[in-house]
């Protein structure tokens, strides 16, 4: 008879010598894990843009369209991001916010345009953005605020129009954790310099627009850490970093594209 | 595993036997939760351990049989609801953990099963490893 720890071994050793085997199989591609989850968050994305579309005003006159492509586009094929994953909305709301939802849409109201010195400003907070995106920050916060088994149901049609307005709250008032936004800020600096975009407009507005304006106004930064934080580290990252500036778009266009955010296509009576 | 001891009544037999199939059933009843078969065993066992020592020897038997797949399965239990309720992704180590551990509840599904048709037949069938930690908790009382 052989003793207990010969059993032991051979029990303790076969459990580990199973998992260890059976890790080395890749089982998130045979079941097609990422791709079920890349059309979970497309659904998602959908979902929350419909019920976002029917809400506001969307600004959707070439110019901003143009402009607002040419900014994602250069950031989109300097840094080998797929442009079609990116899909940039324009909402016509007087509070400075802009976010991302999933399936990559990302929202921009237009005081956040207006409220913009310069494009590289606004580029600088795309690229911030398209970094959560990126970064899959946008499902992580979601799954963490309202869970995975509430984001399935309404993948499957078990949302009603409250609980979806609900979420696409949490996705528009709601920060991401310090790290996140920290991971965000510096992937836009990499996302900008790569660009040949200067960076040091975005940092200057992680700053300005936090000092001496109204809070209520400025939801994107009220939701985000310390602006003189976030500048700091943002320009500590600028300095490791050689790059070249090219320009974005010329003034004339620049300053045609904030007229339009100012004036409103619709007439509203209430 | 290996089977000796002399043929205890009838009425042990059923009574052991039950003990394996306490803990089959609170399996069935409640798969998901790693912790329901273990109090169901538990439960068996604190009412019979005033009984006779073929009956609590398999009470203790089966009690710690369900213990020692109960740490593995909570393991996977949280891991699981880790996965559903936070930002935990699904990788190919919980699913390698998943299917070893499945396979490890299957054989103790078939072991206690098999445990508990012998022991209704009145056969003392000791597990490896457990079947020593049983005669050590247990003693005959004489």
């Amino acid at each position: 008879m052989k003793s207990n720890s010969f059993w032991a071994i051979i029990i303790l050793g076969g459990f580990v010598g199973l998992f260890f085997w059976l890790r080395t199989i890749d089982w998130v591609g045979m079941f097609n894990i990422e791709q079920h989850t890349r059309d979970t968050e497309e659904k998602l994305g959908d979902l929350f843009w419909e019920h976002i579309g029917d809400e506001g005003e969307q600004i959707t006159d070439s110019l901003t369209v143009a402009v607002m492509d040419s900014m994602v586009h250069r950031l989109c094929d300097a840094n080998a991001i797929p442009r079609e994953r990116i899909k940039v909305h324009v909402f016509r709301a007087d509070v400075v916010n802009a976010f991302a939802m999933p399936g990559g849409h990302l929202v921009v109201n237009s005081a956040l345009i207006e409220d913009c010195k310069s494009p590289e400003q606004l580029c600088g907070v795309l690229a911030h953005e398209i970094g959560h995106i990126e970064l899959r920050h946008v499902m992580s916060k979601l799954v963490r605020e309202i869970g995975t088994s509430v984001l399935v149901n309404m993948t499957m049609g078990g949302g009603d129009g409250g609980q979806i307005g609900e979420v696409v709250g949490v996705l528009s008032s709601k920060a991401f954790d310090r790290d996140m936004e920290r991971e965000a800020d510096l992937k836009a600096v990499d996302y900008l310099t790569v660009a040949q975009i200067d960076p040091h407009p975005f940092a200057d507005f992680l700053y300005l627009t936090g000092n001496g304006e109204s809070e209520e106004a400025f939801e994107w930064l009220s939701t985000h850490p310390s602006s003189k934080e976030r500048m700091e580290y943002v320009l500590e990252e600028i300095g490791k970093r050689q790059f070249e500036v090219k320009p974005l778009i010329t003034a004339s266009t620049w300053e045609k594209l904030k007229e339009k955010m100012g004036v409103s296509d619709t007439l509203s009576l209430n | 595993m290996q089977k000796d001891m002399n043929a205890p009544l009838d009425h042990e037999s059923e009574k052991a036997s039950n003990s394996y199939l306490m803990s089959l059933l609170a399996l069935l009843v409640g798969a998901p939760l790693p912790i329901i078969n273990l109090i169901a065993t538990l439960i068996f066992y604190v009412g019979n351990r005033r009984s006779t020592y073929f009956v609590r020897w398999h009470c203790t038997q089966a009690l710690l049989s369900q213990l020692s797949v109960f740490f593995l399965n909570s393991y996977g239990f949280w891991w699981t609801l880790s996965i559903v309720f936070t930002d935990a992704t699904l990788t190919n180590e919980y699913v390698a953990y998943v299917v070893t551990v499945g396979l490890f509840n299957v054989f103790e599904f078939v072991s206690t099963l098999y445990t508990a048709i012998e022991v209704r037949k009145g056969k003392h069938v000791r597990w490896w490893i457990i079947g020593d930690i049983a005669d050590q908790l247990v003693k005959e009382v004489r």
